[in-house]
């Protein structure tokens, strides 16, 4: 029995692959950088058909490129976007490079003490386990926090994820730590939250350490819902890292059948939820060439989910503005029954 | 000795203790203390007038020796008799039991057996000691060993019984031998009695009739040198892939200080292997060996310590033990009152079981729950049972953190019940709401749970505490401690556990309970709490896991990938959880081997799915032999208990005997259970097989017989002559005439003449 769980089974799952088209065997080795030049692949490989009316209608093609160029350039400064004020190197320098990264020094191994300045943290000496749940971020490298603290993790930090917890302790009978939790994927501690969210991981760039951190953790029995990221670049990024993570697991669609979607609520739709600034202005639900919603899985040997990936979506938006009267109860309703789900889900599987 | 006091006292002391001292002169004894008074007066007033060199001390001296002197003279002018009453030749009779086992074919130290010495001493015509017996009584001899009959001559006896039951035998004697005047019993036997019933129970019978029993050990007292393996206990039923821990007691004598290995194996293949360290010579140790049993199917597991350089009896260094290992999965009710994650880690380790099916009901929201691994779309769709039925279709529950205010009191009830009732396992897990916290206390249930429960934290987090796992020495000893660890390194893999947290202040267990791992608090400050503990609860168990969080021994950080520690603990743990767990009907057998031929008692007890005992049921016993011929019994209610019925059989041919018990009542089925009989040689003879002395020695005193050995049986026919047994004469021995008296004469006279000597005085 010793180990009978620990190894990969692919022929379990349905492949989505690691980007369609490519060879595997033409990705880069784990602990090496995606090269640039790949951008123009993915663009090829993700159908993309409002593009292709707009390509194809040549009367209004100055028109749309001028309205593409206005909407791009303002599309990442809503209020609830972490990206705001933030240099737009995520969105328009296409996968990070070496030369970049080197730039970003990566959080330390440790829980953060600060919040982005939004507030009270978990109690540094707060013993785990004194609570049943801490709802815990997963801090990791990559991008930029908001006003340039923290990085990508901090997204929506921690207005998001108290207004996430209120919500969720009223759904769900948990006997939840009121506050928010962050702990960095190389942090030992992290073993001792069983449950964390990842966001903005299409700007995520792990450290040798985290990559270990999190395969240790996963393999473990932990349970990762990452989400906000967007577009095949972001998506790029983010399969490339967890390529690194596990080499071998392929990540798997999960259809509307998967009792991810009817362990506490039953989802019968997929929502593609916008961002705060998008669903004030009701333009468009996505963002970049994220159009149609996808949450996707990775497994273990026996089937149960891993990892579950919302790409092309904003929970963690709607989670934190759900109060605002300008922002659709539709989708607010929606985040928070897949997000009690996921919960639920992570804490019986 | 006996021979010396013979030859004093004219009489052997058994005579002196059967027999009665009196005086037979006619004159009364007033007038013989009177001339002794007289006598010695004078005696002493002859040394005090008399003058010379003495002093008035020698005076004093000789003056006493002579009054003694003159003590023994009236002593003997009393004429002291013993009074006997010694049977009438020919008028009674004597009956012989001769052990026929087959530990009398074992040889002595000086290469004779132990049946030899009845060769000797019963052959007609060449035994003084029978002739002497036949002389003076009417003869009459048994047999017997695991049973017992009346033989016509000791050339009928075999040495091949299977057992030896000495009661047995004296109670067929006796009442055999009823009706005729009856002198006392010779048992010949080497006492290696193999029967668990009380001898005393044979023995009183014996007293009231006035009947002797005169016992004779053959054997050597300490077979050496030899080793020996203790009787070893199996439960009958396992859940296939169980680990079983077993503790056999060795015996040595002549193999001091050495190792030998145990080796443990099933028909196929070898399961463990431990070396044993043998202490001191004479002295047993205990070993332990833990196993794990695999396939379904009845299996014969054999313990066994391969044969010594020089041992004398190497059929007791095997035991064998069978085993239904049940391919079967029990389903286990896991209740939780809360999302969290020791849901998720105990379904994770059990995943991999195909034995263990731990059904969820979570209570996700308010009258919102979610099940999981259930059988079909209906089970548990109102939440949790609200009725016996419904609720003992399960073998174990677990109960998480949840307040005990969610129930009914009907199932509080039922919980308790579960346990006491149905049979069931109860495990109780630590939580905000469990224990005291969650208001168990006052409950129907607290009665159950192996812990006692104190005042609860007065706020939602009043107390917390973080405790290092430690198991007690009865801990070490359990399979479920044992996690997959070799034997001796049990405390070491948990002492690299991380430390859990409790959340429930318990100290105390119940009495009778037993606590297997403890909480060594980590500041090292608070008292130790209780982690793990259990009791027996009616004719089920309860368990109590006091963290709330034993995920940390598979998710922490320290916990290497590959370790298996939180698997294996609540594999284990919930397999012990729904061991022994009884089904609605149950079958038994009062013995899992038998020689063909002997019968065996099969008892089925039968219920309805409530567990009410059923006492009109129609139930059926289908009797597959090795053969394949099949046999049906009905069997009967015993009256004596409810739902219980019981049938005698015996099998006749060797092998293992298939039996499936089927009972219905107006129709309808209530169930049914197989087990296996196994019909074989047994070597129980070879177990224990030393002359046990003790045990002869306590028939013969409790009786009023006595106990001899080959060398000193001689005298057994003139002991059973006095023993008053039977049809006696009252006899008169004078006692005057000892050569005891006339010597303390001689050494009277001789002493004041050595005196005056000494003195001078001469």
């Amino acid at each position: 029995m010793e180990g009978g769980r620990r190894g990969s089974d692919p022929a379990r799952a349905r492949t989505v692959g690691y980007t369609a088209g490519t060879d595997p065997e033409e990705r880069p080795p784990a602990g090496t950088n995606p090269p640039r030049r790949r951008r123009k692949e993915f663009r090829r490989v993700i159908p993309n058909p409002v593009r292709m009316r707009r390509l194809s209608c040549a009367g209004l093609v100055s028109v749309c490129v001028l309205c593409a160029v206005a909407i791009t350039a303002c599309e990442d400064t809503g209020p609830g976007d972490a990206r705001a004020g933030a240099p737009s190197d995520a969105s328009d320098a296409g996968p990070a490079g070496p030369e970049l990264m080197a730039q970003e020094a990566p959080p330390a191994v440790g829980r953060p003490v600060t919040g982005g300045g939004m507030g009270p943290r978990m109690d540094p000496d707060e013993t785990p386990g004194r609570w049943p749940f801490y709802w815990t971020r997963a801090v990791y490298s990559g991008g930029r926090g908001w006003y340039g603290r923290g990085g990508a993790w901090a997204t929506d930090y921690p207005k998001g994820d108290r207004q996430f917890l209120i919500v969720l302790k009223r759904l769900v009978r948990l006997d939840a730590y009121d506050w928010e939790n962050a702990v960095h994927l190389a942090d030992p501690d992290l073993r001792r939250f069983p449950i964390i969210y990842g966001v903005e991981v299409g700007n995520m760039r792990l450290t040798e350490e985290e990559v270990e951190g999190l395969r240790g953790y996963l393999e473990a029995g932990g349970f990762m819902i990452v989400d906000d990221f967007w577009g095949s670049r972001e998506w790029a990024i983010f399969e490339w890292n967890m390529k690194r993570v596990f080499p071998d697991r392929p990540i798997v669609e999960l259809d509307l059948s998967h009792e991810l979607f009817s362990t506490f609520y039953d989802i019968e739709e997929l929502k593609q939820v916008p961002n705060i600034r998008n669903a004030r202005w009701g333009y468009r639900t996505h963002e970049r060439d994220g159009f149609t919603p996808h949450v996707r899985g990775i497994t273990d040997e026996e089937g149960r989910l891993m990892v579950v990936i919302n790409w092309n979506t904003d929970l963690g938006d709607a989670w934190e503005w759900a109060e605002d009267p300008g922002y659709p109860l539709e989708y607010s309703t929606f985040a928070y029954e897949l997000g009690a789900n996921m919960i639920v889900y992570g804490l019986t599987r | 000795m006996d021979a010396v006091f013979e030859f004093l006292f004219k009489f052997r002391p058994l005579v002196f203790e059967q027999g009665e001292f009196a005086f037979a002169a006619p004159t009364s004894f007033r007038l013989w203390l009177g001339v002794l008074g007289i006598a010695g007066a004078s005696a002493v007033a002859t040394y005090t007038i008399a003058r010379g060199r003495s002093t008035v001390a020698d005076r004093g001296v000789m003056a006493g020796i002579r009054v003694a002197l003159l003590t023994v003279l009236v002593f003997c002018l009393m004429q002291p008799v013993l009074v006997l009453s010694t049977v009438v030749p020919q008028q009674n009779f004597v009956g012989i039991l001769v052990d026929d086992s087959r530990s009398m074919g074992l040889e002595n130290r000086d290469g004779s057996v132990r049946s030899d010495f009845v060769a000797e001493a019963f052959t007609p015509e060449e035994s003084e000691l029978l002739e002497s017996l036949s002389e003076r009584f009417v003869l009459r001899f048994f047999r017997f060993s695991g049973g017992a009959g009346r033989i016509d001559g000791l050339g009928e006896l075999g040495f091949d019984g299977t057992g030896t039951d000495i009661g047995g035998a004296l109670d067929l004697a006796r009442e055999e031998l009823a009706g005729v005047p009856l002198s006392g019993l010779i048992l010949v036997s080497d006492g290696a009695d193999t029967e668990n019933r009380p001898l005393t129970e044979s023995l009183v019978p014996l007293q009231a009739a006035g009947v002797p029993v005169f016992t004779v050990g053959v054997g050597d007292e300490v077979i050496e040198p030899d080793i020996e393996l203790g009787r070893v206990e199996l439960p009958r039923t396992v859940l296939e892939g169980s680990t079983l821990m077993v503790d056999l007691v060795v015996t040595q004598n002549g193999f001091g200080q050495r190792s030998v290995p145990l080796v443990v194996e099933d028909e196929s293949r070898i399961l463990a292997e431990e070396t044993v360290e043998l202490g001191p010579d004479g002295e047993p140790v205990v070993a332990r060996v833990a196993f794990q049993l695999e396939d379904a199917g009845s299996r014969r597991v054999d313990f066994s310590i391969p044969t010594q350089a020089g041992e004398r009896v190497d059929r007791n260094n095997r035991r064998s033990a069978w085993v239904e290992v049940r391919g079967a999965s029990d389903k286990i009710l896991f209740f939780e009152g809360e999302p969290r994650y020791e849901v998720k880690f105990i379904r994770r380790a059990v995943w991999d079981d195909e034995n263990l099916q731990v059904v969820l009901l979570q209570r996700t929201a308010e009258s919102k729950f979610l099940r999981l691994s259930v059988s079909d779309s209906t089970e548990l769709q109102f939440g949790f049972p609200t009725t016996r039925e419904e609720l003992y279709q399960y073998r174990g529950m677990i109960l998480g953190s949840v307040e005990a205010s969610f129930f009914t009191h009907d199932q509080l009830q039922m919980i308790a019940d579960f346990a006491s009732e149905r049979g069931g396992g109860l495990l109780f897990l630590g939580g905000q709401s469990a224990f005291a916290e969650g208001g168990w206390a006052g409950t129907p249930v607290e009665e159950v749970m192996p812990v006692v429960l104190g005042e609860a934290a007065s706020s939602p987090r009043g107390y917390f505490n973080e405790v290092k796992a430690e198991p007690t020495p009865a801990g070490l000893a359990h399979p479920t401690v044992q996690l997959d660890a070799s034997l001796d390194s049990v405390g070491e893999r948990w002492e690299r556990l991380p430390p859990v947290t409790l959340v429930n202040r318990l100290v105390e267990i119940k009495p009778g309970a037993t606590t297997l791992l403890r909480g060594v608090h980590v500041d090292g400050t608070s008292p130790d709490q209780i982690l793990l503990a259990f009791q027996r609860y009616g004719r089920g168990k309860a368990i109590a896991l006091t963290t709330q969080d034993s995920w940390l021994w598979q998710m922490h950080a320290d916990v290497p990938l590959e370790d298996q520690s939180h698997e294996a603990l609540w594999q284990q743990m919930l397999r012990w959880l729904v061991d022994g767990v009884p089904d609605p009907v149950t079958v038994s057998t009062d013995q899992e081997r038998v020689e063909p031929g002997e019968s065996v008692r099969l008892v089925a007890n039968v219920s309805d799915s409530t567990f009410i005992e059923v006492n009109d049921a129609s139930v059926t016993a289908t009797v597959v032999s090795p053969t394949g011929q099949v046999d049906e019994l009905p069997i009967q209610w015993t009256v004596e208990r409810d739902g219980e019925y019981a049938v005698e059989l015996r099998p006749a041919e060797y092998g293992d005997y298939e039996i499936e018990v089927a009972a219905e009542r107006e129709g309808v089925p209530l169930g049914s259970a197989r087990i296996y009989l196994h019909a074989a040689e047994s070597d129980e003879e070879y177990y224990d097989s030393a002359r046990r002395t003790f045990l002869l020695r306590r028939v013969a005193e409790e009786t009023g017989g006595r106990f001899y050995t080959p060398e000193t049986v001689g005298a057994l026919p003139e002991d059973i002559t006095v023993s008053g047994a039977g049809v006696t004469l009252v006899e008169e021995h004078d006692l005057w005439d000892m050569p005891a008296i006339f010597l303390l004469v001689l050494l009277l006279m001789g002493a004041e003449w050595g005196y005056r000597r000494i003195r001078g005085m001469v």
